[in-house]
């Protein structure tokens, strides 16, 4: 079996608060010792600002900024631009927002700084829903998810924020998964040595917000993968298409079936959903076929 | 560049906060016993061992299989691996190729030349050992590791019992078991050949001039079919017939056999009678998906030409034109509880005809019981014991064939060794274990499948088909090295920690802390949500309710 390797060198912290079994502590944990000490963080209002900790403490070593909701990339952007006037260049800035401060109240400012290819590196965890507020839909929320505001199911799709992104032709995009650490610190480390604008998206399963055990939410995400739910991808200069996964499964089912989030569907929205996935899929098999790297 | 924490934005670091108050459970680390060693008969730590030729250490592999079985080269050909039918990776793809990993680990052993370490300690309590088979070989070698004086009485002028008299050589190549009793002979076990125990007052006479004795004389006699006449040219001894086979002097019989039984011992008759250029029919009370031989056997016979006709029985033979003719009918064979135990109802609208030169009936072994009369007690066709192997003299011990009719060669290996435990807690003045239970073993859905890739087994290649028949050579191949290293990684290592860190990586709280060898939870952190136990490929941590007081 392949084993995970990092170096863990106490850049996060026991006695965070995050929910036991979370998985976006997991994933703190992996990205900011990737990343390093010669970092500065800015944080928008989620459940990463609470699991960095609220002042007196901190469960995060590098220095962090809690900024505005809307205004997580454009912080970092002054962040970074006062470093260099420093003359301190290489000092990473690392940008941690969840989905509502990235695809909603957050993405005027991401758009703009991607437009002018400021060089941060930009982490949303993707949980799918305002769940640090108790859980309500997001523009992140996908067709059918039940979330506080949407009791019914949602009836409208997830944004396809990486095509928005991929639009701008920032030098790096990537999805990682709690699931496939050694994929998260492969992308964050090459991630930390592009300059330019560079975006992950991780995925979280919320254990509240979308009903899973709390043992299940590296499983959850995993199962993301396999079903092709949640595609691992590298997108480089917007155009350039790699899958770091490169199968999915036959069936979304067992992935929806570790979430209460989709308890109410049956048969026929389960069958279009998986119409969804697959079409999907095929989009992207296409995307990383016509990729110019691919076809110099 | 280190930029260094201003105590500006801080006052201290979340350290602080024992999150651990949030718990009501616990990971717990623990070894379970996997399906495999509860299988085995000598309750061999397999997962381990492989896990180890996984590493490519193939010594610490041996030094591991050599803790309960001395013979790792010749079970890894022979045995019947109850291993394999246990093994949890069945449900995921295919059964561990674990009787070919064993091979592979004892033929390098040999290889290389490997011998046993000398006892930590020299004891002074001597034990006497008589019938140098699989049994008593392994007591002797146990108790030779724990320091006694052992010595081994065999009637026979070469040790190994029915390894050597009774295997042929296509199965067991006798350099093998050459190589693996000199290196328990030269532990230092003293050895008297030729010495037969012949009776009861010599029993006593043994048990008077030593500490303790270990009674492992084995199955000797070949069970009679009635009704056939033994005295007749035309019938031949099934344990006559490999013993002289084995020895390269082959029974001279007619050219079309019919050997009856479909055990072990049939099979190897049959295909002994096979690379003798006979030809060979195999008559079997069992229909062919219930003959008692290991299913691999009858395949080869098979390939071998061997004419099977089972689910029938022969009830008279007769003269007939140039030889013999064999009444038969078809029986209805209906298994009883035990192994071993059935009812048969003949067919009489079925019947036929057999031809053949000679009869070789082979429907299993009698252990001489009778000999110790008046000083064993009996139990059935055995020596009666209780369930730590004492008979009915207290420091007389008994097993294998003599004693059980559970009639595997590692089963009278395992025999040997739980005897040898006993033994030496008698000869001490302890008190006697409970049994050898190793209690409950991982189940497959404590596995994390997803660590593993679906992956096709390794099997060893065979020899063809028309290279066998022209002499005794072996029929398996050893593994080569490459393919025996990816075959030790399918194995799911079921209850037995690998030491892979997912546990440590995947908590979320920073609460394990790797150990030299282990791990430990810092319980001031674990908030106890189980995901190092979900995501432990081999399910060696488990939760445990933690109420903190």
């Amino acid at each position: 079996m392949e084993l995970i390797s990092y170096q863990d060198e106490g850049q996060f912290v026991s006695g965070h608060v995050a929910c036991g079994g979370c998985a976006e502590a997991l994933a703190m944990r992996v990205i900011l010792n990737t990343v390093g000490s010669d970092a500065i963080g800015v944080v928008s209002p989620s459940c990463s600002a609470v699991i960095c900790g609220g002042y007196p403490m901190s469960a995060v070593k590098i220095p962090m900024f809690h900024t505005t909701l809307e205004s997580a990339a454009a912080s970092a952007s002054g962040v970074k631009r006062a470093l260099v006037a420093q003359n301190k260049p290489d000092t990473t800035v690392l940008c941690f927002a969840g989905d509502g401060g990235t695809y909603d109240i957050g993405l005027q400012a991401l758009s703009s700084a991607a437009e002018r290819n400021e060089d941060i590196l930009y982490i949303c965890f993707d949980n799918e829903g305002y769940m640090n507020t108790g859980g309500q839909k997001s523009s992140s929320t996908p067709l059918d998810a039940v979330t506080g505001s949407t009791p019914a199911g949602k009836t409208t799709r997830k944004k396809n924020l990486i095509e928005i992104l991929a639009a701008h032709r920032i030098p790096y995009i990537a999805t990682a998964s709690p699931s496939h650490i050694n994929d998260m610190r492969a992308k964050i480390e090459k991630a930390k040595a592009i300059r330019g604008t560079k975006v992950i998206i991780v995925l979280i399963p919320c254990l509240p917000g979308w009903g899973v055990a709390d043992n299940a939410a590296v499983r959850t995400a995993r199962k993301a993968v396999e079903a092709g739910v949640f595609p691992l991808l590298e997108i480089e200069d917007g155009v350039n298409y790699r899958l770091s996964v490169s199968e999915k499964g036959d069936s979304i089912e067992s992935y929806l079936k570790e979430q209460k989030r989709y308890r109410h569907l049956d048969a026929d929205h389960i069958a279009r959903l998986q119409a969804e996935t697959d079409f999907e899929w095929r989009r992207l098999q296409q995307r990383v076929a016509d990729s110019p790297a691919r076809n110099p | 560049m280190n930029v260094q924490q201003s105590p500006l934005w801080t006052t201290q670091t979340s350290g602080a906060r024992l999150t651990g108050t949030w718990r009501s459970a616990l990971p717990d680390y623990r070894f379970t016993p996997s399906p495999c060693l509860a299988a085995c008969p000598v309750n061999g730590r397999i997962a381990e061992w492989i896990g180890k030729i996984g590493k490519e250490d193939i010594r610490g592999a041996w030094e591991t299989l050599i803790d309960n079985n001395p013979f790792p080269a010749i079970a890894g050909r022979i045995c019947h691996h109850p291993c394999q039918s246990a093994c949890n990776r069945q449900y995921h793809d295919e059964t561990v190729s674990i009787c070919a990993l064993e091979r592979y680990v004892g033929d390098a052993a040999l290889a290389e030349g490997w011998r046993f370490n000398p006892p930590a300690e020299e004891r002074g309590e001597r034990i006497a050992v008589i019938g140098g088979g699989p049994a008593g070989l392994s007591a002797a070698y146990q108790l030779r590791r724990r320091g006694f004086q052992v010595t081994l009485f065999d009637a026979k002028p070469k040790l190994g019992g029915l390894l050597r008299y009774g295997i042929p050589d296509y199965r067991l190549d006798k350099n093998i078991v050459d190589g693996e009793i000199e290196r328990i002979v030269d532990l230092g076990v003293e050895v008297r050949l030729n010495a037969e125990i012949a009776d009861a007052a010599a029993l006593k006479k043994l048990r008077d001039a030593y500490d303790a004795v270990y009674l492992a004389t084995g199955a000797t006699s070949s069970k009679k079919l009635p009704g056939l006449d033994y005295n007749a040219p035309w019938v031949v001894d099934s344990a006559d017939f490999l013993a002289a086979a084995n020895a390269g002097n082959p029974v001279a019989t007619g050219e079309r056999l019919v050997v009856i039984g479909g055990g072990s011992a049939a099979m190897d008759v049959a295909r002994t009678a096979r690379r003798l250029g006979k030809r060979v029919t195999v008559l079997s009370l069992e229909p062919e998906d219930k003959l008692p031989a290991q299913r691999v056997e009858v395949d080869e016979a098979i390939e071998e030409d061997v004419v099977f006709v089972c689910g029938a029985m022969m009830r008279a033979v007769r003269p007939a034109a140039g030889g013999l003719a064999l009444d038969c009918a078809r029986v209805e064979f209906t298994p009883g509880k035990k192994r071993g135990e059935f009812a048969i109802t003949p067919l009489e609208n079925a019947t036929f005809t057999l031809e053949a030169d000679a009869i070789i009936p082979s429907i299993g072994q009698n252990a001489d019981v009778e000999r110790w009369r008046g000083l064993l007690g009996v139990a059935g066709p055995v020596i009666g014991t209780d369930g730590v192997w004492r008979t009915s003299v207290a420091g007389i011990f008994a097993g294998g064939d003599v004693a059980s009719m559970d009639r595997f060669v590692t089963q009278a290996v395992g025999m040997g060794k739980e005897a040898a435990v006993e033994i030496a807690r008698f000869v001490m003045g302890e008190t006697a274990g409970s049994g050898f239970d190793v209690g409950p073993t991982l189940p497959f859905l404590e596995i994390n499948t997803h660590y593993y890739p679906k992956a096709a087994r390794h099997v060893p290649a065979t020899a063809a088909v028309g290279e066998r028949l022209q002499g005794f050579g072996e029929v398996q191949e050893r593994l080569a090295a490459e393919a025996a290293l990816a075959e030790a990684q399918r194995c799911f290592s079921c209850g037995n920690c690998i030491f892979c860190d997912n546990c440590y990586f995947y908590c979320p709280d920073m609460a394990i802390t790797k150990l030299e060898g282990g791990y430990e939870v810092k319980s001031d952190y674990c908030k106890g949500c189980g995901l190092c136990v979900e995501e432990c490929p081999t399910g060696s941590v488990r939760m445990r309710e933690d109420t903190q007081g």
